[in-house]
């Protein structure tokens, strides 16, 4: 199977098919909506963004920056459309602004506004931005990439679906240089190879 | 214009003054992806056209008040640099340049799916840096590249060309010399190439009822040849892509651990 | 919605490298990124040049216009400087009405150029009394990765370095596409700008180490000696001897930079 690149409003396929994400049907027909990578086989068709905003979805684990203390809880920015609020009820310590936190996030109501639970603070490490739709790459399979991307740099991570991984100790700068690879070529095979293979060169030049 | 110049000949042996036919587009070339703090970027030539177009959000709409609880709003804005004409424009936006703001903004707003962002605006920015005749229908043809590459869900691409009448002719894409003849006809046209919807039609001069038949087929034809461009440009950005062999879809099945 | 609070936290690693005497992307404290100049980007401008400093991306536009002299000035041309900050290169900038940094920024690049004497206003006369010419530049951010202002002095002199003088006919009108010659520069000043962070002097900050900035200090310089332009900035301040620090840096850099025009 080749992976197909397709654009906004082009074919993806003519037969009856499940619509994953990405895709509408108009006309029986089967669209993309998004520049992304198309994923069909007989039974399912959907398309992989290349590029996007994170939408908040329900049960995802993101990661959060405090923006602003108010009376009851603490205003996050959660890297979508809106800040999301969490109330003190769920944070035993008092939080500066820039504090780190990770949450599950509960709901998602019709405009996109999302409900955290399940609240942890960090203290310390800092944040490496990436696309969240590449998210799924820098974890892997069966999480190959992140136990890589662990043992390659010693770095403690966690990874937000919101495009944001929180890494502490370790080499964190070399860190941000593998997680930068990862984006510029995300659409490769054998990614978790390539990455592993350059973290080791790097390590040895150390 | 003055008298002697409408015997100028716009068409000669079926070629035009610059060499073109009469169904040529001037060079086209897109480059998507050019501007790494916009969610989305397009740089454009099109003849002498040079544009740059860019794209944030969706992000909140604010003030509140001009919020959309069952849609986003597209803030579009052409503007042209002061010196990219040949008078020097001022740097406030002339009429002209809120007009074609509105209407092409509204062209894009029939291809994104507005109804999944609500209370947001979608901010999409283009600077005409050089012009030469045709530079709405061209800062639309890169917005549409620019809104694909920020990865915001559309119906379709929006492509866009300008058709029209000089000496006695029907010709696409105009340039200057073009559109200054005593009998020019200009019709920026703009479709959703898929299902050839017109999402922008403006016309100015004086044309028959035949004459817009034969515009309108050039221009549906012009139009599916910028589509051509626009979508080889956006695959551009990601070509090594297409070449390799697909791995599975990668889900990821288990979170990090935090300390 | 891009929030100032992502920046925030960058500004503390940068503040946190540059103590340890590094800086996050591994660039010397007085090192420039790799800058690139293209000339000629709109046929329609009389001069126009892009300049990039690695992400940062400014373009200049120069139109000459025949114009009224002042009164005091009967047989001087003029300058005018204009920046604006498109909201193509940042989440923070909107359309609107000159903003406080735009002035700031339009008017220092303003002075090094006018008082460089780069220009001679007296051959920009057309008539003594009647008409001289007015050489509006125009200046544009297309991305904003910092250092607007050294990026915007090197785009407009290679905009001037490229501009041809309009034909002019009967009633000083201008013909189109006819030139009577090039703009004729004396000098060629450019301004350099010397961050303080952390209590140390950094060379071309990007956006991040803007952030973190305490003070901020441009200096215009010739390539014969002379400096035509200061301007400090920000709320932090500078011994002099780190002044004298930066102007030494102005020198260098500028030095370096010129071979690039």
């Amino acid at each position: 199977m080749r992976k197909k690149i397709v654009v906004p409003g082009e074919l993806v396929s003519e037969e009856r098919k499940k619509v994953g994400s990405h895709v509408f049907v108009e006309n029986g027909k089967i669209y993309s909506d998004v520049l992304g990578l198309v994923y069909s086989d007989s039974q399912d068709a959907s398309v992989v963004a290349l590029h996007g905003k994170y939408v908040p979805q329900r049960e995802d684990l993101i990661i959060g920056i405090v923006v602003q203390e108010t009376f009851g809880g603490y205003i996050v920015d959660i890297n979508s459309f809106y800040y999301s609020f969490i109330s003190k009820e769920f944070i035993r310590d008092r939080l500066q602004r820039g504090a780190i936190i990770s949450a599950k996030i509960l709901s998602v109501n019709e405009i996109n506004e999302a409900e955290l639970g399940q609240v942890r603070v960090f203290y310390g490490g800092e944040i490496i931005n990436i696309s969240s739709v590449k998210i799924p790459r820098v974890i892997g399979k069966n999480a190959s990439m992140m136990e890589a991307l662990k043992a390659g740099t010693g770095a403690n991570i966690m990874v937000g679906r919101n495009g944001r991984i929180w890494a502490k100790g370790g080499n964190t700068q070399l860190l941000a240089e593998a997680i930068k690879k990862i984006e510029t070529e995300s659409h490769l095979s054998n990614l978790t190879s390539k990455i592993e293979s350059f973290l080791k060169e790097k390590n040895n030049k150390a | 214009m003055t008298k002697k110049e409408e015997k100028k000949e716009y068409v000669k042996n079926g070629k035009r003054l610059d060499g073109r036919g009469l169904e040529e587009l001037r060079p086209l070339k897109i480059e998507a992806g050019v501007l790494s703090r916009a969610e989305g970027s397009c740089y454009l030539e099109w003849g002498q056209n040079k544009i740059v177009a860019a794209v944030y959000g969706p992000r909140e709409a604010l003030p509140k008040h001009i919020q959309n609880p069952y849609k986003a709003l597209v803030n579009y804005q052409y503007r042209m640099a002061t010196f990219s004409v040949s008078d020097r424009k001022s740097p406030k936006p002339g009429r002209r340049e809120i007009e074609i703001s509105k209407v092409s903004g509204e062209a894009l707003e029939k291809a994104i799916f507005l109804e999944r962002f609500p209370n947001t605006t979608i901010g999409v920015f283009v600077e005409i840096l050089d012009s030469n005749a045709g530079t709405r229908v061209a800062a639309l043809t890169a917005a549409s590249v620019a809104l694909a590459d920020a990865g915001i869900p559309m119906r379709d691409m929006v492509s866009a060309v300008g058709v029209g009448k000089a000496g006695g002719e029907i010709i696409l894409d105009l340039n200057k010399d073009e559109e200054d003849a005593s009998d020019a006809v200009d019709i920026p046209i703009a479709i959703l190439p898929r299902t050839e919807e017109i999402v922008l039609l403006q016309m100015d001069g004086l044309l028959t009822p035949e004459e817009w038949k034969k515009a309108l087929k050039l221009g549906l034809k012009g139009c599916k040849q910028v589509y051509e461009v626009q979508k080889e440009a956006l695959r551009k950005k990601y070509l090594e892509a297409e070449k390799e062999e697909a791995e599975p879809n990668v889900e990821a099945t288990t979170q990090g651990e935090g300390e | 919605m891009a929030s100032d609070i992502v920046l925030d936290l960058r500004a503390d690693k940068v503040i946190e490298a540059i103590r340890q005497g590094k800086r996050l992307d591994g660039r010397k404290f007085d090192e420039y990124r790799e800058i690139k100049i293209i000339k000629n980007i709109s046929k329609n401008a009389n001069g126009s040049a892009r300049v990039l400093f690695g992400e940062t991306d400014v373009i200049a536009g120069v139109k000459m216009v025949p114009g009224d002299p002042f009164p005091d000035t009967p047989k001087e041309g003029s300058i005018s400087v204009g920046a604006e900050f498109l909201p193509l290169a940042s989440p923070l900038f909107e359309y609107g009405p000159p903003g406080k940094e735009e002035m700031e920024l339009a008017r220092v690049i303003d002075r090094g150029i006018r008082e460089s004497k780069c220009l001679d206003f007296e051959k920009l006369c057309i008539k003594e009394g009647e008409k001289v010419w007015v050489v509006f530049i125009d200046l544009y951010t297309m991305n904003d990765d910092g250092n607007l202002f050294d990026a915007f002095s090197i785009a407009a002199l290679s905009a001037l370095l490229e501009t041809k003088i309009p034909k002019l006919e009967d009633e000083y009108k201008i013909v189109k596409g006819e030139f009577s010659g090039k703009l004729h520069l004396a000098r060629k000043p450019l301004l350099c700008t010397t961050t303080k962070i952390a209590g140390h002097l950094i060379s071309d900050a990007c956006f991040a180490e803007e952030k973190a900035m305490e003070a901020r200090f441009s200096v215009a310089t010739t390539e014969d000696g002379y400096m035509a332009a200061y301007q400090k900035g920000g709320s932090g301040s500078f011994s002099p001897k780190e002044i004298d620090d930066c102007i030494d840096l102005a020198f260098a850099e500028a030095k370096e930079m010129r071979k690039q025009l």
